[in-house]
């Protein structure tokens, strides 16, 4: 396996493990950002975990037992 | 050739699940290895998903790959994300999972292994994994909306309110049992309470690692808090060794139940960054941490079950907690075989994330299958503890008495063994002063992961760290659904309260954040203090309730199913819902009526109540009256709940079907996906 492949496994697990846990993705924002609104300026990583962490709380759901 | 080759092994498959099962029904006498009940309900679970849920998918709900989903059709980045299937599976079985399946499993055990295996294997194939599955694949054609909306929409306002105020009472129940759980794992437990009071600091920092350190690294942040939970682990031995440390962490149940309380309190009213936030990645991990360590540990070591098949106390007459095995397995088992939490799961964050409606069917069904193994996983693990132990650590103190020589009395006349020098020695090796009438099933649960990690690994003296390490896991997950429940029971209160007067319901408003988290702790509090105090240790009347409780929230999602089904024109596939629902009303009913109306004391709460009040007065006598009403008054009011809803959703059917009411259905009309299939 060169680096580069290792380093894409590396980052896909990661990704695996933010969204199970109900993590904010910043990268996958970005990419939505680019695709959906190329015009507008994204949020910092910062501001974009505070936004998330705000809303997740602010909305509680359920918790399971 | 292909068809026949697919055929012939799921004949296989099916045939194998079918003889284990008879294997496991018909043993009288020797002991059964714990391979059988694993083969019995994965190839159950297999032939289950095959067929059962395919039937479902393609017959009731015509479920498409080609329509688009919310994700799709609404994608923002944010909450709806389209998103891989086995990424949203390991989402949805994170947050479905939890203390319910290890804990109710291990007390369904004094009957004997058969009961509760039999009722999740078969439960979860035709009920708990439906209602998941029906309420995700309804929630993403409605845009993922929540329960209580569909509640509402389908059935009507009165049902949706009923549900509400359902799931209120279901969050105060749940969080007051889990506490108690809690509470009794940690009580005269140095080593247990250092361990987990220091998770505490250790969220915090983790708090302000990510937010001001390295904001939103979770991963490097979960990382470093796994690191430091492994060293708590260490301090608390190190605590629990010192002579002059170790007393002041001894602490009673009343201590640590005022303590968790202060705590959930704390945490409902600080900023979420700083405690809330860590402690729920962190505890995600440590959930699947655990799940997994506990089917390593089964599936290499395939230990015997020393636990009978049916046990004297399907009678009724057994000590963890009253009635007979019909129909108290099947509350005491709720998450595992049916959960009706699951459908607030399933109606929430995970139709957001669905790329496909097709793969409602893995997710929902699927993933339900798997938390009905982990709830097979625990039945196993209090199994492999020789029954005599096992009723020694799960049996309240009023039982046992206080020594192990009388808990060997009292469980030689229940027709079981216990060498007290033995139970003295096995308290010893796991590092606990005590392991008698450790009631809540947490305590059990641990000495059997640790037994089965110390036969798979040797080495005794590592047992007391398997213990603790057993027992930090579970504790740290239940306080995670303490902290975040209080603070959503918080917000619902602070919801219906500002009807009443509007600035209580302004939820970043300090004063009324204050108030209307202490009521909520102080709503929980009492039933957990009210367990502390019991003599009959507490976990014996309050998880019934819970069981009922959670039972009725699955009764709420198979109505809006069937009213779902019904209204969508596929009325002769309605018993796919109801036939679980019946079965559901019929055990809820049962057994709400025996808690409060059996005229035995040890099982009914009113009959409780008129024992105690003819009986001499003593100090507690009146308030253990009171409670005895309350909780009788608490199974009532699900049962109400119950029945308004299930008459609320007959008249619609009712309606529906002899065409006085237009079958109109909600579902958002079909668009097709973008997506490339």
């Amino acid at each position: 396996m060169t680096r580069r492949t290792i380093r894409d496994h590396l980052a896909t697990a990661a990704r695996v493990a933010r969204t199970i846990v109900g993590a904010p993705d910043y990268d996958r924002y970005l990419t939505h950002m680019r695709r959906r609104h190329p015009g507008r300026r994204p949020l910092t990583r910062e501001a974009f975990a505070r936004a998330r962490m705000d809303d997740r709380y602010n909305r509680p759901g359920a918790r399971c037992c | 050739m292909k068809k026949v080759l697919s055929a012939a092994t799921w004949i296989a498959v099916a045939s194998l699940g079918a003889g284990s099962l008879a294997w496991l029904a018909l043993s009288r006498g020797e002991t059964v290895n714990a391979a059988w009940l694993i083969t019995a309900a994965v190839c159950t679970f297999a032939v289950g998903y095959r067929f059962y849920s395919k039937f479902i998918a393609s017959r009731v709900f015509a479920l498409d790959a080609r329509r688009a989903t919310p994700a799709v059709r609404l994608e923002d980045g944010r909450d709806f994300v389209p998103t891989n299937r086995w990424i949203v599976f390991g989402h949805h079985f994170a947050a479905i999972a939890g203390p319910g399946p290890l804990v109710g499993p291990t007390l369904a055990a004094q009957f004997g292994f058969l009961p509760g295996a039999l009722w999740i294997i078969i439960g979860v194939v035709f009920g708990g994994a439906v209602q998941d599955f029906v309420i995700l694949a309804a929630s993403v054609r409605r845009d993922g909306r929540t329960l209580g909306q569909m509640a509402k929409d389908e059935i009507g306002p009165r049902a949706g309110f009923t549900a509400l105020i359902a799931v209120l009472g279901i969050m105060i129940i749940l969080i007051s049992v889990l506490a108690l759980v809690v509470v009794n794992a940690l009580r005269a437990s140095p080593w247990g309470t250092v361990t987990i009071g220091l998770t505490i600091p250790i969220a915090l920092l983790l708090g302000i690692y990510l937010r001001w350190i390295r904001p939103g690294r979770v991963l490097e942040a979960s990382l470093l808090g796994l690191v430091l939970l492994a060293c708590a682990l260490y301090a608390g031995q190190w605590v629990a060794a010192n002579p002059s440390l170790a007393p002041i962490f001894t602490l009673d149940a009343k201590t640590l139940a005022i303590l968790v309380m202060a705590y959930s309190f704390a945490a409902s009213v600080v900023p979420v960054w700083l405690l809330l936030a860590p402690r729920d990645y962190l505890s995600a991990f440590v959930k699947i941490g655990v799940v997994v360590a506990l089917a390593l540990g089964i599936i290499i070591v395939l230990p015997p079950l020393r636990m009978p098949s049916l046990t004297r106390f399907v009678d009724g007459t057994g000590p963890i907690f009253a009635g007979k095995v019909f129909p108290f397995a099947f509350i005491t088992i709720a998450c595992g075989a049916i959960s009706g939490f699951h459908a607030l799961i399933a109606s929430g964050t995970t139709p957001k994330l669905l790329e496909r409606e097709t793969d409602a069917r893995p997710i929902g069904y699927g993933g339900m299958l798997m938390e009905a193994l982990v709830g097979v996983m625990a039945l196993i693990a209090a199994c492999v503890l020789t029954p005599g132990v096992y009723f020694a650590i799960n049996a309240p103190a009023a039982l046992l008495g206080p020594t192990a020589a009388s808990a060997a009395h009292a469980i030689s006349t229940w027709g079981f063994t216990l060498d007290p020098a033995a139970m003295q020695h096995l308290a010893s090796q796991v590092g606990e002063n005590t392991l008698l009438s450790r009631t809540g099933g947490a305590p059990s649960l641990a000495v059997g992961m640790a037994q089965l990690f110390t036969g798979l690994l040797g080495g005794s003296e590592a047992m007391a760290l398997w213990y603790h390490f057993a027992i930090m896991f579970e504790a740290l997950f239940i306080l995670t659904t303490l902290d975040a429940g209080t603070r959503v029971g918080r917000f619902m209160l602070q919801d219906l309260g500002r009807h009443v007067w509007e600035p209580f319901g302004r939820v970043s408003w300090y004063p009324a954040v204050l108030l209307s988290s202490a009521i909520f702790v102080a709503m929980w509090g009492h039933f957990l203090w009210q367990g502390v105090i019991d003599p009959l240790g507490g976990i014996n009347s309050l998880w019934p309730l819970f069981g009922i409780s959670n039972q009725l929230l699955a009764a709420v999602a198979l109505c809006v199913g069937t009213t779902i089904i019904i209204k969508s024109g596929k009325a002769r596939y309605a018993w796919v819902t109801l036939a679980p629902l019946a079965w559901l009303a019929v055990v809820t009913l049962t057994a709400g009526w025996q808690k409060i109306f059996s005229l035995s004391p040890r099982l009914g709460f009113l009959a409780h109540a008129r024992m105690l009040a003819q009986g001499p007065a003593a100090a507690d006598t009146g308030r253990l009256i009171f409670n005895d009403r309350l909780d009788a008054a608490v199974a009532a009011f699900f049962m109400i709940a119950v029945l308004v809803i299930l008459v609320d959703s007959a008249r619609e059917w009712f309606l529906v079907l002899r065409g006085d009411r237009p079958a109109a259905s909600t579902e958002v009309p079909l668009e097709p996906t973008a997506l490339a299939s």
